[in-house]
């Protein structure tokens, strides 16, 4: 479970997120929406401990993201961006095992766990093969097991489908139905309205920091009468385009 | 901050680098390959260069003052005198007759030296030289040499002549004796090799900071790494202890291109200008002066670290991080030709004079532990201060993310 207590971040006069307030339930697919700006990748930042808030807090997993960052972090797992954040010079089962370390897992756990992911994920034929001479689908495998390599309980996405094709798009997809299913709470931004459709259970818009309004999907539809979610979100976030 | 966590991010960029052939080519391969050749070529040109100026010195006359008997004169009382002097032919324009290398050396004489020689008056003899051209320039004091001995001999046939013995002239004779235990080579080496460790230890570590920071920022696998369990102070001295890493491999792989010059030709260390040999060097002071050279790096090292996390991408690194060469460069030329016991108090304080100073200090076979504990005390203020800076960038936001 997420639990977002007025969480706010300025950057000297200008408010990036302004108190933000909601909760993510567990094991649910949560659809962060807001146009380029709107405060979406400095919350998930925040989430991730990356950056302290000015104000307010929030909690994962039950743990509080300004008393103990440390803690936060072992249990989050993060993608930001579909393929990127990889050691090109090192293996794929060095990335992984890398993290895998990092989140002070035993060594005997990593390589069970490694094995595991590179079975779950078809990437058994390149896991001893250096990141930067993989395709763009077999980098987006290997980030994929190093974001779940330590089993978080919560998954952050800061649009993980931004600039992939539509093959890759369904492999991220794929993955966090299967997240999903294996009870993770997922909280994601996206850009693509039929993705975030599709996946998600429950959505927040928010606008230059601030949330304008949370819930599912087909409830919001109904709420201000619009056809579809991008209609929806033009008129919550599209400063009256 | 856990020693665990720094040493798996330690490890790791180790590895990550040693395999970025980019990063390992600059700091261990090319010192190894490039100070054997940088000394060989260096000392073979500055052996030339000697050679030159003390070798096959020809003198010309000018044409104003040319007579067979001046050409005689010349041949006769300079070519004897145990210089390697020639005399070749007569020249219209000195300059001329240097830069085509018709002579290193032009002279002229009065037009009446004969009768002035008789009559045992003073006659002129002008030598024209290029100061521009070692060759040329470098060559006058053996010319001087010749005119000297010659002068000698003309003021003994005189004395003889009339009946008093020539040793009069002379009532000092002039002994000397070289006592010096260490080679004469050992003078150029307390010059170069300071400054040589000095700047290395100062930015051996570049390539690798750049790659660090700003080059993870780039490739975006910074963030990652950030939302990991790791403190921020982890992923720092992780960090910081890989670039003091290859600080110091820079450092050894340009002594080992030292060693291996020195090997081919033993005076090529000091760029041929002698041989190297009889240190006298005192443990505790080698022992110091080590110290203070550790703290030298670890200091640049932070800095290093700072700049990198400061800058956006790699390009950006790597232009503020080139800017740290120059820093370090002033103050290492500065007193490159100062000898150990000219070193001032001062010199202690401040850091890469402190070091060069101490490195000096050892080589020179000289003590003084006051100076040499003054600089290990104010280097481990600059390794604070830098590792301050370091940390207080690394966890400053507004640096972190700067994109």
């Amino acid at each position: 479970m997420i639990e977002l207590k007025g969480l706010t971040k300025r950057f000297g006069n200008v408010t990036a997120v302004n108190d933000l307030s909601f909760t993510v339930r567990e094991g649910e697919i949560f659809g962060l929406l807001g146009e380029n700006g709107a405060g979406k990748t400095t919350t998930l930042r925040m989430l991730a401990t990356m950056l302290k808030p000015t104000s307010g807090t929030a909690r994962l997993a039950g743990i509080d993201i300004v008393e103990s960052p440390e803690e936060v972090r072992g249990r989050v797992g993060i993608l930001f961006g579909g393929e990127s954040g990889l050691y090109d010079r090192l293996t794929v089962y060095e990335n992984i095992q890398y993290f895998g370390e990092l989140n002070d897992m035993p060594v005997r756990e990593i390589k069970k766990r490694i094995q595991e992911l590179a079975d779950a994920f078809g990437m058994n034929d390149f896991l001893d093969k250096r990141a930067g001479k993989l395709s763009k689908g077999m980098r987006q495998k290997a980030s994929f097991a190093r974001a779940i390599v330590h089993n978080p309980d919560v998954l952050l996405l800061d649009e993980p489908t931004s600039g992939l094709d539509v093959g890759a798009m369904r492999e991220v997809q794929a993955f966090l139905i299967d997240q999903k299913k294996a009870g993770k709470t997922i909280l994601f931004s996206s850009h693509t309205m039929s993705e975030v459709e599709k996946l998600c259970d429950r959505i927040a818009v928010i606008h230059k920091g601030s949330l304008v309004d949370i819930g599912e999907t087909e409830e919001l539809l109904g709420k201000y009468g619009t056809q579809s979610l991008e209609e929806l979100f033009v008129r919550l976030a599209g400063d009256g385009r | 901050m856990k020693w665990k966590h720094i040493m798996i991010v330690f490890k790791k960029e180790v590895k990550d680098i040693v395999r970025d052939r980019k990063t390992l080519f600059s700091s261990i391969i090319v010192p190894i390959f490039l100070m054997p050749i940088l000394f060989l070529l260096v000392g073979r040109g500055t052996a030339k260069m000697s050679e030159e100026m003390t070798t096959n010195i020809t003198v010309a006359l000018t044409a104003d003052s040319y007579s067979p008997a001046a050409q005689n004169f010349l041949k006769e009382s300079l070519e004897t005198q145990g210089e390697d002097i020639t005399i070749v032919d007569p020249v219209d324009d000195p300059w001329e007759a240097i830069n085509s290398k018709k002579a290193k050396l032009v002279v002229s004489l009065d037009r009446d030296f004969e009768d002035k020689l008789k009559a045992l008056e003073p006659f002129t003899l002008k030598i024209y030289y290029d100061n521009s051209l070692s060759r040329s320039g470098g060559a006058v004091g053996a010319l001087r040499s010749a005119i000297t001995k010659l002068n000698g001999t003309i003021a003994e046939q005189r004395l003889e002549a009339l009946g008093i013995n020539p040793e009069i002239l002379t009532p000092v004779v002039v002994e000397t004796e070289n006592v010096a235990r260490s080679g004469d080579g050992n003078m150029m080496l307390m010059m170069l090799l300071p400054m040589i460790i000095a700047m290395l230890v100062a930015v051996g570590g570049i390539p690798a900071a750049t790659d660090l920071v700003a080059g993870e920022k780039e490739r975006m696998t910074f963030e990652p790494l950030l939302t990991t369990r790791p403190g921020r102070m982890s992923i720092l001295i992780g960090k910081y202890l890989t670039i003091i890493l290859f600080s110091f491999a820079s450092v050894i792989s340009t002594l080992i291109g030292m060693l291996l010059a020195f090997i081919i030709n033993p005076s090529s260390i000091t760029m041929g200008l002698g041989q190297i040999g009889g240190f006298t060097m005192d443990r505790g002071s080698v022992i110091l002066c080590l110290i203070v050279t550790l703290l030298l790096g670890m200091t640049f090292s932070g800095l290093q670290l700072a700049i990198s996390t400061y800058a956006r991408s790699f390009k950006e690194g790597q232009t503020y991080l080139s800017m740290l060469m120059f820093v370090v460069m002033i103050p290492a030329y500065a007193i490159m030709m100062i000898m150990p016991n000219d070193i001032q108090m001062y010199m202690y304080l401040i850091p890469v004079l402190n070091t060069v100073s101490a490195f000096k200090l050892v080589l020179g076979g000289m003590t003084n532990y006051t100076g040499l504990i003054l600089a290990v005390a104010t280097s481990l203020v600059y390794v604070v201060l830098s590792l301050l800076i370091a940390a207080s960038m690394f966890k400053n936001e507004k640096y972190l993310f700067r994109s």
